[in-house]
């Protein structure tokens, strides 16, 4: 069973415009994928509608075969306890230090403090900012700020890791370097989906891209150029394995 | 966590809600509290605004609370010592006072009968008015001789009734005066000061929610980047919500503070003018009320107070509360 699933999911915001258009998709445990297109094509909504930020106008978003879209109070809570997310503008906040913004989530969740401070240090550690702990993230670069969104997204080892744009203000050698970031979390199980518009990076990765136009899946598979329609490349979606 | 999902759970529940133990709630609790007196510090002076409006709120009809119960132990220490006095005809005969005498004074409930005679009541008329003068350009002496009951403390007021109907059926009497009108009085002015507190506490203890509700709104609209972090990352509704209510008895306790301070002050301002009118009614100030329990209630209602406030506002806020 796949474990996220996009059944004919439409979006249409108040004024009329259609974000999604009756989009189906599948996504493997421990799979990676990228989104791709131009701006408002449709890949921000694709991952709040995962994050259930918003609802669907029409379809079902199955996650582990239940469906997310209707969830509300503490069972949404819940799963989103359970997912991890990475912003473009890194969503930290200023007035706490990188460990206190990191252990975050461990905290609502209740964890130990030990433990905590096992754990913020581990994935401070994973993405190399270990030394800067006590910092406040005015004080880092875009690239730390970064790697310290990346590191509270995994923190509490999630089984999916969106990412919105998360290099968009980064130069290339850095934005390669937080793409490897993901990869490793995907090579360790985590399924992973990024949304980004750099063709050029996103291909260089030799993973899954599903590439969305005025709302709709144009393309879907590991070469941008594989139509998502063809038999192969469905299969392979399902289970996860990256095409060729 | 991620992690901590069994696979048997997964199949009913892919989510299932993490349990902190009472430790972890406990910790939480800690740092919220440490949280909310470093965010109350660092905005001291919007903070003691607050404090000075919830303590106005609350001080007037905690005040008027006070005064209630003052008024309450004043009228039940007036209570043990009401009288009964009987006036006599003027053309009454000495057997008839001795008579009366001796039917009131055989009554459980008095104490004490004391007779004035006609002479006596001129000397004392004399001794207390300016109309000493008028009196000379009268013929006779126009006082009637009278007898003052003075009765046991804890008579009740259906017992001074049945003996002013039995006064006044004894042979002789012309008029019979019970003096309780000053009970009554008292007793009306505690009724009236009893309601006002009731009506003021409501309406200033809405002013105090709604004041506490709009500094906490204020604290809500200074952490919203925080706020749409926490829901992003999982915090449940009650986790969000927890600062604010915090933020809202530490207000409201604050309040109740500068109420007692006010109330304080307030007593030891009316404390001599007060001690003198009691004295000149031969009673001593005794202020009760003003204990550990009041002060006690006092923070209390202003944290409760706070509390409700906060969570109106938090609920208001947080239920329109867009993440991205």
């Amino acid at each position: 069973m796949p474990q996220i699933e996009f059944h004919g999911v439409t979006k249409r915001f108040d004024n009329g415009q259609e974000a999604l258009a009756e989009v189906n998709a599948e996504f493997a445990e421990g799979s990676m994928a990228f989104l791709t297109g131009h701006s408002g094509a449709g890949k921000s909504t694709f991952l709040k509608l995962l994050l259930c930020l918003d609802q669907p106008s029409r379809g079902q978003i199955l996650v582990n075969g239940v469906n997310v879209t209707r969830m509300t109070g503490g069972r949404l809570a819940h799963y989103r306890q359970h997912l991890g997310a990475v912003f473009q503008d890194h969503h930290l906040l200023s007035h706490r230090s990188v460990y206190e913004n990191v252990s975050l989530p461990l905290r609502i969740s209740g964890m130990r403090e030990k433990d905590v401070g096992r754990r913020v240090r581990a994935a401070l550690s994973r993405v190399g900012l270990l030394e800067k702990e006590r910092l406040f993230p005015r004080y880092l670069s875009t690239g730390e700020q970064q790697r310290v969104g990346i590191a509270r997204a995994v923190v509490t080892r999630p089984k999916i890791l969106l990412a919105d744009e998360p290099t968009g203000n980064l130069d290339p050698e850095l934005s390669r370097d937080i793409m490897k970031l993901f990869e490793q979390f995907n090579q360790v199980g985590t399924t992973v989906i990024v949304a980004s518009h750099d063709r050029d990076l996103i291909e260089s990765m030799g993973v899954r891209i599903i590439e969305l136009d005025q709302g709709a899946i144009v393309r879907d598979g590991v070469d941008a150029r594989v139509d998502p329609r063809s038999h192969e490349s469905a299969e392979r979606h399902q289970t996860g394995l990256p095409d060729g | 966590m991620a992690e901590g999902a069994t696979g048997k759970r997964r199949s009913k529940d892919p989510w299932p809600p993490v349990r902190p133990g009472l430790g972890a709630w406990w910790r939480d609790h800690l740092r919220i509290a440490r949280e909310t007196v470093h965010f109350v510090s660092a905005r001291l002076g919007t903070s003691l605004l607050v404090w000075l409006l919830v303590g106005i709120a609350l001080a007037l009809p905690a005040g008027l609370f006070l005064l209630q119960q003052n008024l309450a132990e004043m009228t039940e220490a007036w209570d043990g010592r009401p009288g009964l006095t009987a006036y006599f005809d003027l053309d009454v005969d000495p057997e008839e006072i001795d008579a009366a005498v001796a039917s009131l004074a055989a009554k459980s409930q008095v104490e004490a009968v004391r007779v004035t005679d006609r002479e006596a009541a001129l000397a004392e008329f004399r001794a207390f008015t300016d109309l000493a003068n008028a009196l000379d350009l009268l013929d006779s002496n126009p006082l009637p001789a009278s007898l003052k009951a003075t009765l046991i403390s804890d008579v009740s007021l259906e017992d001074l009734e049945a003996l002013r109907e039995l006064a006044d059926g004894l042979a002789g009497v012309a008029e019979v005066v019970v003096e309780k009108t000053w009970l009554e009085r008292i007793s009306d002015i505690s009724t009236v000061v009893s309601r006002l507190g009731v009506i003021l506490g409501l309406l200033f203890g809405v002013g105090a929610i709604l004041v506490t509700a709009t500094s906490v709104r204020l604290a809500i609209e200074a952490r919203l980047e925080e706020l749409r972090v926490l829901r992003l990352i999982g915090a449940t509704e009650r986790q969000m919500r927890r600062p604010f209510l915090y933020f809202g008895a530490f207000y409201g306790l604050g309040g109740g503070l500068v109420a007692a301070m006010l109330i304080s002050l307030c007593l030891v301002v009316v404390e001599a003018p007060l001690s003198n009118l009691l004295g000149s009614y031969a009673q001593e100030l005794d202020l009760v009320g003003f204990d550990p329990i009041f002060l006690g209630s006092l923070l209390l209602l202003g944290g409760a107070l706070g509390v409700v406030g906060a969570q109106v506002a938090a609920s208001q806020r947080l239920k329109d509360l867009e993440i991205l």
